[in-house]
C-alpha cells in the first residue's frame, strides 16, 4: 500500500511539475504578448544567435578592449562598464561636420546604431531616423519597403521598418523608443516622438566611434560578399554605389543578415 | 527553393539533393511500416519469437536504443543543472536524438505487445512491484518531457519564429528549461535503471538474476551507469557522422574532447562496477540458485568470449582510449572508441535479452536459438529510417548546432580569448 | 482455506500423453495453425522425455509431465505483470491468469523458469464442425495474450456450485479434479489439498524420493514429483551443462 502511494505519488508529482512548467510558460507568454514585448524578445533571441565575433563590445572597435562579448545585447544604457569608460574618456569635439570613408559620407550631426540606422535630434523635440550610407548602398534597389503607420510604437532594437530586396527580408533595427509621427521624408525615413522627453541615446555610437566601427563593418561586408576573397580594402579605394548589382551571385539574404544584425 | 525555411547564413545543400537523400530512407520506412503493419494485423506469428524466446530483436533494440538515447537527459543535466556551458553546442542535437530514440522505442513496443490497445491498462491497474510498470510510466512521462523540450527547437525555425506567439512561448519555455531538465533526469534515472531491473529481478533466470540494494538489483545501477557512460559517446558519434555527411563544421573540437572525457570516465566506473558485480554473481548469486556459473558458457555460441568481449574488449579498452589525452585528440581514435563503447552497451543489452532466454533453466530443457524474421527486421529498420528522416529534417530546417555559425565566421580555431580590463591606449588616453 | 497441489509419480508415467489431450479438450485450446511448431504451440501440460545420458543398455529414460507449478512464494509471474493480470487466489492457492487484462507483453513468460506459460501467437480458429468440441464452461482466449494451466479452475467453480446446491460450504474433495488427473491411465498425477495432511499429494510430498523442480530458486511450487531413481532427481536441479554444443 505504501509502495503504491510512493510510486504513484512520485509520478503524478513529476507530471504535475511538468504540466505546471508548460502552463507557466504559456501564461507568461500571454502576458509578454499583451505587454508588447515581442520586439524585445526577438532582438534578445537574434542577439544570442550571433556568433561571438559579431557580439563584440563597441569599445573593442575603439581599442579599449581586445576582446569583449557584449553582455547586454548592445543596450549600453544599462551597462556599467560603458558608463565607467565614458566617464573616464574626455570628449574630443570634432570640427568636421562629416566623415568621409571609402567614398561614403557619414554626417556627424547624428548618432549611429550598429544596425546601420541613424538618429538625428530635431529642433521640435522629435527625432528623425534613417538608413546610413553603407546600408543605403547595400539596399540600393529594394523590391518592396514596408513602413510602419503613423502612431505605431517603436522599441529600441525592435523593428523600425522592413525592406525586401532579392531574397533578403530585412527588419531594420530601431535605434530609439517612441511613437511614429510621420513617414517618408526627404532625407529621413521616420519621424519619431521619443518616449521620454530627452531620449537616452547612450547605446548609440558617438561621432568618434564611427570610423573604427565602419572599418570593421567594411571588412565584414567584404567577407560576406565573397567569402573566398581576402579583404581588399586596405589599399584604399571607393565603395561602389550599387553593391547588389556588382555581386549578383552573392547570397543577399546572408549579406543583409550579417550587416543589419538579422541573426 | 526552401531557403526561406532555412536559417540565414547556414549553408545547406540544394533542395533537390536533399530529396535524393530522403528517398532511400523513405522507401525503407515504407517497407518497415508494411512489415509492422503485418504484425499488427496478422498477429505476432509473423515474427520468429516463440514460447521459449518470448522477447526477441525488438526488445533488444528497445533497450539498446534507450541506452543510446540517454545522451539527451544526461547532456541536459550537464548543461542546465551543472552549468557545463561547453556542451550547449550539442544539447539541441541531443534532444532530437533522444526524441527519435524514445519515440521509436515506444512505437516498436506497441507492435511488440499482443494487444496494443490495452496499453493503458498498465496505468489503470498498475502493479507497483513490477519493474515493467515502472518502465512504462517513466518512459511515457519522459517521452512527453522530450517532446516539450523538442518543441522550442522546432519553434525556433526561421519561418515559425515569425509568429509572435510562437516566438514568445519558445522564449518563456526556454527560461524554465532547467525544470524540464531536472524532471527528465529524475525520470531517466529511474527508467534506465528499471530496464536493468527488468532482468535483475528474474529469480527464475539465474543467468540474469542479481542481488542488490533494497528492491533494486545491481543491474538497476549498472544500467544507469552504462547509459550515462554511452550517452555522451553516442552524441559524439552522431555529431561526427552528421558533420561528415553534411561536410560542415558543427562544433569546436573541444566539445568532442569533453564528451569523450566524460564518457571515458563513466565507462571506467562502469567497467569496475560490472567486474565486481560479475564476480559476486559467479561466486555467490548464481550458485545460490543452484546454477553454477561456468555452465552458462558451455552452450555454443555463447562461450566465455562473450563475457570477455563485453567487459574488456568493448568496455575497458574504449574507456582507456577515451581517458588518454594523446589518443583522444586524434579523431580516428576518439570516434572508434565511442563506437566501441556503444557496441559494448549493445552487447550488454543483447546478453541480457537474448542470451538469458536462450539458456535452459530446467534440467531437461534445451538451449534454443532464434533468428529474427524479415518482418521483425523490417520493423527495426523502419525505426532507423524514421530516426534518420526526423534528424535530417531537423538538421536542415532547425538550428541544431549553435556553434556552426561561429565556426563559419571565424574558421581559424584560435585559443579561447579572455576578456580583459580596458586598455587605455590610443586616442582615448588621458 | 485450501492449497491445491499435485504429486506426480515419474516412475508411473508412461508418456502416453493422455493428460495433454485431455487438457487441450477441457480448456478449449485452439487447433495448431500451419506454421505452429514445437515452440509456438500451446500445451498447458507437456510431457518431456528425459534420459540419463548413457548409451546402449545403460540408457534409461523417463517421462516428466510439466505444467504450471503454481508457485507459492514470490511467484515470479505475479510480481512482474505490469497490470496485475495474474494473481494467486487466496482461497485455493491457484495462480490465475486474466486473459482480458493481459497486454501480451510476455514478461511473465520470461520470468517463468518452468516455461509453463504460452502465448497466443495466432487468432484461435476452429475449423467448421470442430466448434462442437468446445467446452462451454471455459472461455477461449484471444490472440495476443498469455495463458497457462489453472488447475481447471472452471471445474472448481462447478464443484462449488454443486456443493452450494446441496447447502454445503466446502466442496467434496473428490468432486474437483483437473482434466489431466482424470485422464491419466496409470494414476501418475494425483491432485489434492496440500493443507490437508491426509490428502494424497500431501502424503506423497513427505515421502523419500520426493522433490520439486528447481527447488533452490525458492519459488515454493505446489507440484511434487517423486521417483526412486536417483538420476531423475538429479535432473530436477539446474542443467548440469553436460549437454554441450547444442543450439
Amino acid at each position: 500500500m505504501i509502495g503504491s502511494l510512493v510510486f504513484l505519488g512520485a509520478f503524478y508529482a513529476v507530471l504535475a511539475v511538468v504540466a505546471a512548467t508548460v502552463a507557466c510558460a504559456a501564461i507568461r507568454s500571454r502576458r509578454a504578448l499583451a505587454a508588447q514585448q515581442v520586439d524585445e524578445i526577438r532582438w534578445h533571441e537574434t542577439f544570442h544567435e550571433l556568433p561571438p565575433s559579431e557580439r563584440q563590445c563597441r569599445h573593442v572597435a575603439t581599442g579599449e578592449f581586445r576582446y569583449r562579448e557584449c553582455p547586454h545585447a548592445f543596450d549600453c544604457r544599462i551597462c556599467e562598464t560603458h558608463t565607467r569608460l565614458v566617464a573616464r574618456k574626455p570628449l574630443i569635439l570634432r570640427d568636421t561636420p562629416q566623415e568621409e570613408i571609402f567614398g561614403m559620407s557619414f554626417p556627424l550631426d547624428r548618432f549611429y546604431h550598429r544596425g546601420h540606422t541613424w538618429v538625428r535630434p530635431e529642433p521640435d523635440g522629435t527625432v528623425t531616423i534613417g538608413l546610413d550610407e553603407l546600408g543605403r548602398r547595400v539596399l540600393s534597389s529594394p523590391d518592396r519597403v514596408e513602413l510602419p503607420p503613423a502612431g505605431a510604437g517603436l522599441r529600441v532594437n525592435g523593428t523600425a521598418w522592413r525592406v525586401h530586396q532579392r531574397n533578403a527580408d530585412v527588419r531594420l533595427l530601431s535605434p530609439v523608443e517612441g511613437q511614429v509621427v510621420e513617414v517618408g521624408g526627404p532625407d529621413w525615413v521616420l519621424r519619431v516622438k521619443p518616449a521620454d522627453g530627452c531620449p537616452d541615446l547612450r547605446h548609440l555610437l558617438t561621432p568618434e566611434e564611427v570610423r573604427p566601427w565602419l572599418l570593421r563593418e567594411m571588412e565584414r561586408l567584404q567577407l560576406a560578399l565573397s567569402p573566398a576573397a581576402a579583404p581588399t580594402l586596405a589599399d584604399g579605394g571607393v565603395l561602389v554605389d550599387d553593391i547588389a548589382a556588382n555581386y549578383p551571385e552573392a547570397d543577399w539574404d546572408a549579406v543583409c543578415g550579417e550587416l543589419f544584425l538579422q541573426g | 527553393m526552401d531557403r526561406q525555411l532555412i536559417a540565414r547564413r547556414l549553408p545547406r545543400c540544394p533542395a533537390r539533393q536533399f530529396v535524393l537523400w530522403l528517398l532511400p530512407w523513405t522507401a525503407l520506412l515504407a517497407f518497415g511500416l508494411y512489415a509492422a503493419g503485418l504484425c499488427l494485423v496478422k498477429g505476432l506469428n509473423q515474427t520468429n519469437m516463440d514460447n521459449r524466446f518470448a522477447f526477441g530483436l525488438w526488445i533488444f533494440l528497445d533497450l539498446t536504443v534507450i541506452a543510446l538515447g540517454a545522451g539527451a537527459f544526461f547532456t541536459g543535466f550537464l548543461v542546465y543543472i551543472l552549468k557545463l556551458k561547453e556542451l550547449s553546442a550539442v544539447i539541441y542535437s541531443a534532444v532530437v536524438i533522444g526524441f527519435v530514440c524514445y519515440s521509436g522505442a515506444v512505437a516498436v513496443l506497441l507492435v511488440d505487445v499482443g494487444q496494443p490497445l490495452r496499453a493503458w491498462f498498465t496505468f489503470w491497474y498498475p502493479n507497483v512491484h513490477s519493474m515493467l510498470t515502472e518502465v512504462t510510466f517513466c518512459i511515457t512521462c519522459y517521452l512527453t518531457v522530450l517532446f516539450i523540450e523538442y518543441l522550442p527547437i522546432i519553434l525556433k525555425n526561421r519561418k515559425l519564429r515569425q509568429v509572435p506567439s510562437f516566438l514568445v512561448f519558445e522564449f518563456q519555455l526556454h527560461k524554465l528549461i532547467y525544470v524540464l531538465a531536472g524532471a527528465g533526469t529524475f525520470l531517466s534515472f529511474f527508467h534506465q535503471g528499471s530496464l536493468g531491473g527488468l532482468y535483475g529481478v528474474l529469480r527464475g533466470r539465474p543467468f540474469a538474476f542479481r542481488e542488490g540494494f533494497a528492491i533494486w538489483p545491481s543491474t538497476f545501477f549498472l544500467f544507469i551507469i552504462s547509459a550515462v557512460a554511452v550517452g555522451p559517446a553516442f552524441i559524439l558519434l552522431t555529431t561526427w557522422l552528421v558533420s561528415k555527411i553534411s561536410q560542415r563544421r558543427l562544433v569546436k573540437p573541444q566539445v568532442l574532447d569533453l564528451l569523450g572525457r566524460i564518457s571515458g570516465l563513466l565507462l571506467s566506473v562502469y567497467v569496475l562496477a560490472k567486474t565486481v558485480d560479475t564476480l559476486i554473481w559467479i561466486n555467490r548469486t548464481s550458485p545460490g540458485s543452484g546454477f553454477p556459473a561456468w555452465q552458462y558458457y558451455s552452450w555454443n555460441p555463447f562461450g566465455t568470449w562473450i563475457l570477455f568481449a563485453e567487459i574488456v574488449v568493448f568496455g575497458l579498452i574504449p574507456a582507456l582510449i577515451l581517458l588518454i589525452p594523446r589518443l583522444r585528440r586524434r579523431t580516428g581514435w576518439l570516434v572508434s572508441a565511442a563506437l566501441m563503447a556503444c557496441l559494448g552497451v549493445a552487447l550488454n543489452r543483447f546478453v541480457l535479452t537474448v542470451q538469458t532466454l536462450a539458456l535452459p533453466t530446467l534440467g531437461f530443457d534445451q538451449f534454443v536459438s532464434y533468428r529474427p524474421s524479415w518482418q521483425e527486421t523490417g520493423t527495426f529498420l523502419a525505426v532507423v529510417a524514421y530516426g534518420v528522416l526526423v534528424y535530417s529534417f531537423s538538421f536542415r530546417y532547425l538550428q541544431l548546432f549553435p556553434q556552426e555559425r561561429a565556426l563559419e565566421a571565424a574558421p581559424a580555431a584560435e585559443a579561447e580569448p579572455v576578456e580583459e580590463e580596458p586598455v587605455l591606449v590610443g586616442r582615448y588616453s588621458l | 482455506m485450501t492449497r491445491y497441489g499435485m504429486s506426480i509419480d515419474i516412475d508411473r508415467c508412461t508418456g502416453c500423453g493422455a493428460c495433454m489431450v485431455a487438457c487441450a479438450v477441457e480448456n478449449n485450446i485452439p487447433p495448431a495453425p500451419e506454421g505452429a511448431g514445437d515452440r509456438k504451440g500451446i500445451t498447458w501440460i507437456r510431457v518431456f522425455q528425459v534420459n540419463n545420458g548413457e548409451d546402449g543398455s545403460n540408457r534409461k529414460s523417463a517421462f516428466v509431465p510439466v505444467l504450471c507449478q503454481q508457485c507459492g512464494h514470490e511467484t515470479p509471474c505475479v510480481s512482474v505483470c505490469p497490470q496485475q493480470a495474474v494473481r494467486v487466489d487466496p482461497q485455493t492457492g491457484i495462480v490465475g491468469q486474466m486473459p482480458e487484462r493481459c497486454l501480451g507483453c510476455r514478461y511473465c513468460m520470461a520470468a517463468c523458469p518452468y516455461h509453463a506459460r504460452y502465448f497466443n501467437w495466432w487468432d484461435p480458429v476452429w475449423p467448421p464442425g470442430m466448434e462442437k468440441t468446445l467446452n462451454p464452461a471455459v472461455a477461449p482466449r484471444m490472440r495476443g495474450v498469455v495463458e497457462k494451466c489453472n488447475f481447471c479452475h472452471g471445474r472448481w467453480h462447478a464443484a462449488k456450485e454443486r456443493a452450494a446446491a446441496q447447502n454445503r460450504r466446502e466442496i467434496d474433495p473428490g468432486d474437483y479434479l483437473p482434466a489431466c488427473v482424470e485422464a491419466c491411465p496409470t494414476g501418475a498425477i494425483r491432485f489434492g489439498d496440500l493443507n490437508d495432511r491426509a490428502s494424497v499429494p500431501a502424503r506423497d510430498a513427505r515421502q523419500d524420493g520426493s522433490f520439486r523442480l528447481l527447488e533452490k530458486l525458492g519459488t515454493d511450487p505446489k507440484i511434487h514429483y517423486h521417483s526412486r531413481q536417483g538420476w531423475v532427481r538429479q535432473i530436477a536441479s539446474a542443467p548440469s551443462g553436460k549437454e554441450k554444443a547444442r543450439g
